[in-house]
């Protein structure tokens, strides 16, 4: 690895920033870390990190207000994001698209996922530039009723 | 760390929360003091200093405190008496050495509670006036006095109490920072739990929502060994069932272990014989030596089984094979459980599910069987049409769901008939317009047959429409075009197309060909084209020869009936 990538994980849980700053950390990345959205923004103007994993909920801002304005700075690079949200949220595709959300993953979720999901975004290229959103895509094959 | 850690007389520190990065940090925050820290192995030599402290200690101090004293004492001896005085708490008074000019506090500390060596802080002593001691501790150390004098000039010098003060300082930080680490680990291995507590959980949840009853058995299965494979790191994961299930999957191993059929197939049946004994969890962790597993140890190592299990019964059981790193513990054990569990109640639902729906079917077809049986020359009409109506779903792409809907609406598109007198039906000469009525009847009958079986609302259709035309002069409501339901559509084409190519009262069988030609002169009129254009395209000839062959069966099934009549009329 030619250089150490810098992520921000932001949750109000400790645990979770707990696990999955362990399981970066031990897989080589720098990790910062935030407590609510607000910290999670001020810490990624200030640090530039390449990549953002934050919860959906959030004391303060929203995981989804936090890359809005993320977006919304032109001062910053392009900052993928990866959300964590409860099971069986969905975003709208839109919402998405418009704040750099790259993956959706559910809790609780796998750590080993999220890990491959890291080094897909950080390290391979294919994945960044399509967004992969789970179930929102529907197949719209026009069926007539029996 | 507990309480009662700190209440042993010893110093409770163990090495391996005493790691370089602690020294180093307790070094620098010392060395501004001019205090040199030092710890000493119990033989007395030096295990650790500050690298950062300058000439006068690593020159003159050092050495000094590896060599004998004044009074003759050994570094050995003196460490070995430190640590065997058990009078003092560390914090509260931790001894002080005099060397020549140099003053010392010093305290025990042990190693998993042995004895493990002295951590100490040295300084310049307030007795580096004592010039004829300094200068001879030089000589003997081969050291220039007068560069030493010079060295120590800026340094402060400690007394007994100043540099007891300092070691108790010393040993309460050390105590502190020894804490953190503790915690640090702790947490540490708390989170690396809860890692794989996420990881199993997101397991358990992955193969709890593959559980659809409409998966083949043999599908989910494939799909949780291969799930647990990613998860639990072992070389091989198998499964075995032995209940009886369409889709059943044979025994099978997934991963990179590769055995040879036959052996999964014996160690299968073998875990499954052993599983009925034990009705828990089996682990093997040297499956050389094992008497019964024993001829598998030359592919593997470690076996970890648990049941699939309702109630008594054993339906099945899982298996892994070899972990990667080292052996199968309760966490796997339990981790297998719930994956188990989850597999069981989903192959109990699949069992159930199709118990129940074979029932329900076979009660299908024996009611057709019954109402075809009314027409003599109808013979297994019922499911033939079921059988065509089912291909042109497929043919339609239409989702697997409405194939299954079609089938049963073909199967029960005359079950209406029950309602329409014998003499009727069996009428072999042209029918009066009454008796064309009452048949006209039939199929509003078959729908009120059915109306109060929830189940089979959404056939329905296909049984009132199946009479209707694409130009709106069927019956019974002279619906036209797409106004007839899909399902209505396709029973018609399928019964028109059976009733063709079938014998009947007033002519022979129809050759193919002719009758393909007729359903093409009809499409527009009778069919809906569209239906008749996908069922001329995909070659009937097929499934033609199967109908056939159904004909022929039911013809010997007729034969029966007809000789049974007549033996009881």
């Amino acid at each position: 690895m030619a250089q150490q990538k810098t992520i921000l994980v932001a949750d109000d849980e400790s645990h979770i920033l707990h696990v999955v700053s362990l399981k970066l950390r031990n897989a080589g990345y720098r990790v910062l870390t935030a407590n609510d959205g607000q910290e999670a923004l001020e810490l990624a103007q200030q640090e530039r990190p390449h990549l953002l994993i934050t919860d959906y909920h959030m004391p303060q801002l929203s995981g989804l207000e936090v890359c809005r304005r993320l977006k919304q700075d032109p001062s910053l690079p392009h900052i993928p994001v990866i959300m964590l949200t409860a099971r069986g949220y969905h975003l709208e595709p839109q919402d998405t698209e418009q704040s750099g959300i790259l993956k959706m993953l559910s809790k609780p979720f796998s750590p080993r996922q999220l890990l491959a999901t890291v080094n897909d975004v950080l390290e391979g290229k294919s994945r960044a530039e399509a967004p992969d959103v789970a179930g929102t895509i529907n197949p719209t094959v026009k069926r007539e009723a029996v | 760390m507990t309480n009662e850690a700190a209440n042993i007389p010893v110093h409770p520190v163990e090495p391996t929360v005493l790691p370089p990065a602690v020294l180093e940090n307790l070094a620098a925050r010392f060395r501004p003091g001019g205090l040199f820290l030092v710890v000493l192995r119990p033989d007395g030599q030096v295990a650790y200093h500050d690298p950062g402290a300058g000439p006068f200690f690593e020159r003159y101090v050092l050495p000094l405190l590896q060599a004998r004293d004044a009074a003759g004492v050994m570094p050995r001896d003196r460490v070995e008496a430190l640590m065997s005085t058990t009078a003092a708490s560390p914090t509260t008074a931790p001894a002080v050495w005099q060397l020549p000019g140099v003053s010392v506090a010093a305290f025990p500390h042990a190693e998993k509670r042995q004895a493990g060596g002295v951590i100490a802080l040295a300084a310049k002593g307030n007795t580096f006036g004592l010039v004829e001691d300094v200068q001879r501790a030089c000589g003997q150390l081969g050291l220039d006095a007068q560069w030493l004098f010079n060295q120590a000039d800026e340094l402060p010098a400690y007394g007994d109490e100043a540099i007891r003060r300092q070691g108790r300082l010393l040993a309460s930080t050390l105590r502190d920072q020894v804490r953190l680490t503790g915690l640090e680990n702790e947490l540490n291995s708390l989170t690396g739990q809860l890692a794989d507590t996420y990881e199993e959980l997101s397991l358990i949840y992955q193969v709890s929502s593959g559980m659809k009853i409409n998966r083949r058995a043999s599908d989910f299965f494939r799909q949780a060994c291969l799930d647990v494979l990613e998860v639990m790191n072992v070389r091989g994961m198998g499964v075995t069932l032995n209940v009886e299930i369409s889709n059943r999957p044979e025994p099978a191993l997934y991963g990179q272990m590769k055995l040879p059929q036959q052996k999964v197939a014996r160690l299968a049946e073998e875990l499954t014989a052993m599983l009925w004994e034990v009705k828990g969890p089996l682990l093997v962790n040297e499956l050389a030596e094992d008497r019964t597993f024993g001829w598998l140890g030359r592919h593997a190592r470690r076996l970890l089984a648990v049941p699939l299990q309702r109630q008594e019964q054993i339906l099945g059981c899982l298996f892994a094979l070899d972990k990667e790193d080292g052996e199968f513990d309760s966490v796997d054990t339990k981790l297998l459980n719930s994956i188990a569990n989850e597999s069981a109640i989903y192959l109990e639902n699949a069992m159930l599910f199709e118990d129940v729906h074979g029932l329900m079917m076979g009660l299908l077809h024996s009611l057709t069987s019954a109402v075809d049986a009314k027409d003599a020359y109808t013979c297994g009409h019922s499911e033939r049409v079921a059988l065509v109506s089912r291909h042109v779903g497929q043919q339609m792409g239409l989702t697997d769901r409405d194939v299954e809907q079609v089938y049963m609406a073909g199967l029960l598109h005359d079950v209406g008939k029950i309602g329409v007198p014998e003499a009727v039906l069996q009428k072999t000469g042209k029918l009066t317009v009454e008796e064309f009525e009452q048949m006209k009847r039939h199929p509003q009958i078959g729908a009120r047959i059915l109306q109060d079986i929830k189940q089979m609302r959404e056939i329905i259709p296909g049984v009132l429409h199946h009479h209707e035309r694409y130009d709106g002069r069927g019956y019974p409501y002279g619906l036209a075009g797409e106004k007839i339901p899909l399902m209505g559509r396709i029973i018609c084409l399928a019964d028109c197309f059976d009733a063709m190519t079938s014998n009947r009262t007033y002519r022979k069988a129809l050759p193919l060909e002719v009758a393909l030609t007729e359903i093409r002169r009809c499409s527009g009129t009778q069919f809906d084209p569209r239906l008749t254009e996908v069922f001329l395209m995909t070659r009937p000839e097929g499934f033609y020869e199967l109908l056939r062959d159904h004909q022929q069966k039911s013809k010997k099934l007729r034969e029966l009936q007809e000789s049974l009549r007549t033996k009881f009329d």
